[in-house]
């Protein structure tokens, strides 16, 4: 299901983003205009400083005012390649994040070895614990079980009449107390966000059909903080529960879609059903799906999965130990040779694209131009100020609208509080301020690149052939 | 009579150009004398070698022998931004088309050459505003090319050529593309340049009415001279017949 939502993802990403940033370009093309006019007269006031390098550049803009159409066919060229650019960028520096192993906060996953999704018997958490006892202290848990946090996944719908996505809801089903220190994600919450949580971790300690349910979610659901209501799940056969809502997760926060439940509720009910039905319930022995340890060391985590590796630890069914990032790692497997075709085809042929369709546009510019680069020639412009006003044309586009598809990039996705994955123990995804500046850099530099030729071309007009009758 | 050296100095000057395998020799063995403050016309058919001289005397392009002295600089030997900058100083260039740019105002046009030199803002602005009132322009200051006739448009050609006070100013058929009215305004108006000014001004023409209001014809066929008609000798001349 993971895969799922993430390949959907990726895939409408790359259509979706090419043509969202053709109209944003679009979009954004006036502003682009008023920009460059809002320079031109800042520099005419400016000039009254008296530097006549600031009239240099004003003969850069007005250039840039002779033919509105190629400079809009070069501004959204690079508007819409930074922005494809700036947004691989940011999901492979991303991915790259997450990937990453943590030093400090080193932990490592169990799950069931050979099958998706992992169903291990509840008892495992035992095993676990009794093999780590047998391990070196120094590569035990600093803080014993309270580093141990078990996962169970408990689905449901509100209507099993008619069950929809709006009223289904899917519950991390787990020890509350291990949320605040077992959870990742929880530096984004402020101090007063992290006190509410507690306060509703010690209700749901104290009363386990106490649930917590993020803001996103709870809209859908058409609930409040306070109501109760019956769920009837959908992975645990006639299983039903009844829960009270004591409250939710802070808005915009990656929980926003998610649900903790208290994992004795869901004991509970199982044994509840064999009492009832006389024969234990087809999930009772399948009901963990994974567990969560905090080791102290990368070497205490070697240690553990050689053990639990061994024959007769754990062997119906089998486990694997991987650290966090391995596991995602390994979880994004399937979309690396997407990545790497995104990382090594993808953006440079992005970049060629834009250099030549740059290129193109200023060297239609210059050979328009001969005669006036001739007349500058004339007046005593050296054959390097003419190039540098050919170059500075391009790199005005250039960092303009390069700076321009970067920040409403960045700005967009910020200020939703990231584009936010479908799955709890991703952070959600932003595209980084230094965005910015590598948007600028890539516009800069790829203009730069497209304007090098017709520069130089410009740079070698030569006078006496421009205005002698060549028979 | 005290002999000033003249402004401009051609000596056994030879140009060619090589077109392919093809060499076209377009000026041989030419030496010629301008003096200071002097109105010169050059004539000739066309294909002659008048504006490739007129541009080696420019410091436009370089010769293939011979040498150039223009005021007291030997240009023949300088580097292309040697002679950019020394353009700048000492010639102010009037086109037969005049030129101008498009996107910048009259006043902007007449600025451009001034920006090469080092001088505040309010030293252009004076040296702008002094030119386009010689040339009768000071009303269109911001008026942009496309917005002005063709004698009002070279009119702010000449305010461009004179702008940075040049020791000379090279005119390549200032005339050409004018109806008679303007072009007698302009021919007026280099006269007043080299009455008033002391202006050296060599112009390129075909039209010989044009060149009856210079001081001195030159006629050049096939890459030589071949007639040196002094006008004022003539006036002289004809005065006592
Ligand atoms: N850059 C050049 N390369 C090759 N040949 C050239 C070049 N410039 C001029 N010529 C040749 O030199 C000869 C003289 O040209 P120029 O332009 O000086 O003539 P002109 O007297 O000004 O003619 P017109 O009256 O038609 O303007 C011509 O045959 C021309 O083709
Ligand atoms: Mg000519």
């Amino acid at each position: 299901m993971f895969l799922i939502d993430l390949s959907i993802l990726f895939g409408i990403s790359i259509s979706t983003l090419t043509i969202l940033c053709i109209v944003l370009g679009i979009v954004l093309m006036p502003p682009f205009y008023l920009i460059l006019l809002a320079l031109e007269k800042t520099l005419l006031v400016a000039q009254w400083a008296g530097f006549s390098v600031i009239r240099f550049i004003l003969l850069v803009f007005r250039s840039l005012q002779r033919n509105l159409l190629r400079t809009a066919l070069s501004y959204m060229a690079i508007y819409v390649l930074v922005s494809v650019v700036v947004m691989i960028w940011s999901v492979l520096s991303f991915l790259d994040g997450i990937t990453t192993e943590k030093q400090e906060d080193f932990k490592v996953l169990i799950t069931e070895k050979f099958q998706i999704p992992s169903q291990m018997p509840p008892s495992y958490e035992q095993r676990l614990l009794s093999i780590i006892d047998e391990l070196p202290p120094e590569y035990r848990m600093k803080n014993g079980e309270m580093d141990v946090m078990t996962w169970a996944f408990v689905g449901g719908t509100l209507d099993p009449t008619k069950q929809t996505f709006e009223n289904s809801i899917f519950f991390f089903c787990m020890q509350p107390k291990k949320f605040p220190t077992m959870m990742s994600g929880l530096e984004e919450f402020t101090p007063e966000e992290m006190a509410e949580l507690n306060r509703l971790i010690d209700l749901m300690e104290k009363d386990k059909k106490k649930v917590v349910i993020g803001t996103g979610r709870l809209e859908k659901l058409q609930k409040k903080v306070g109501d109760r209501f019956k769920m009837v799940s959908l992975n645990y056969k006639d299983l039903e529960f009844e829960f009270e809502i004591v409250g939710t997760f802070p808005k915009g926060s990656r929980y926003d879609e998610s649900a903790v439940m208290h994992r004795d509720y869901l004991y509970d009910t199982l044994r509840d059903y064999e009492k009832r039905t006389g024969m234990p319930h087809p999930m009772a022995n399948k009901c963990l799906n994974l567990i969560w340890v905090r080791l102290p060391s990368k070497e205490a985590y070697s240690a553990l999965a050689a053990k639990a590796n061994e024959s007769g630890s754990f062997s119906t069914p089998a486990v694997k130990v991987e650290t966090e990032s391995s596991g995602v790692g390994s979880f994004l497997d399937a979309y690396r040779d997407l990545i790497n075709g995104m990382r090594y085809m993808v953006v440079p042929a992005i970049l060629a694209t834009m250099a030549l369709v740059i290129a193109n546009a200023i060297s239609i510019t210059v050979r328009e131009r001969r005669t006036e680069m001739a007349v500058l020639k004339v007046l005593g412009f050296t054959p390097g100020m003419i190039m540098m006003l050919v170059l500075g044309e391009a790199l005005l586009i250039g960092v303009l609208a390069g700076g321009m598809a970067s920040s409403v990039m960045c700005v967009l996705t910020q200020a939703q509080g990231g584009v936010k994955f479908p799955i709890a123990f991703f952070p959600a995804f932003k595209v980084p301020y230094e965005a910015i500046s590598w948007g600028i850099a890539i516009g800069a530099a790829t203009a730069l690149a497209g304007s090098l030729l017709p520069a130089l071309s410009a740079r070698r007009v030569k006078v006496s052939e421009v205005f002698s009758r060549v028979a | 009579m005290t002999s000033k050296p003249p402004c401009v100095q051609v000596r056994n000057l030879y140009k060619s150009f090589t077109r392919g395998s093809e060499r076209i020799d377009v000026l041989q063995n030419l030496t010629l004398e301008v003096p200071e403050g002097e109105f010169l016309a050059l004539m000739g058919p066309s294909g002659s070698g008048k504006t490739t001289l007129l541009n080696l005397i420019a410091g436009l392009d370089q010769p293939t022998e011979g040498s150039i002295i223009v005021g007291d600089q030997e240009i023949s030997q300088m580097s292309e931004s040697e002679l950019a900058r020394w353009r700048t100083r000492h010639v102010g260039f009037v086109f037969q088309f005049y030129y101008l740019l498009p996107v910048l105002t009259a006043y902007e046009n007449v600025e451009l050459p001034l920006l090469l030199l080092p001088m505040t803002k309010e030293q252009r602005r004076k040296q702008v505003l002094t030119a386009l009132d010689l040339v009768g322009l000071s009303n269109r200051l911001s008026h942009r090319p496309g917005q002005l006739s063709g004698g009002q448009q070279q009119r702010v050609g000449i305010a461009r050529a004179i702008v940075t006070d040049p020791t000379l100013i090279v005119a390549d058929e200032p005339t050409g593309d004018l109806d008679s009215k303007s072009a007698d305004e302009i021919l007026k108006l280099l006269e007043t340049l080299r009455a008033q000014l002391n202006k050296t001004i060599i112009m390129v023409t075909h039209d010989p009415k044009a060149a009856e209001r210079a001081q001195r014809v030159l006629h050049l066929e096939k890459g030589r001279l071949v007639l040196d008609t002094d006008n004022r000798l003539a006036a002289v001349s004809s005065s006592w017949s």
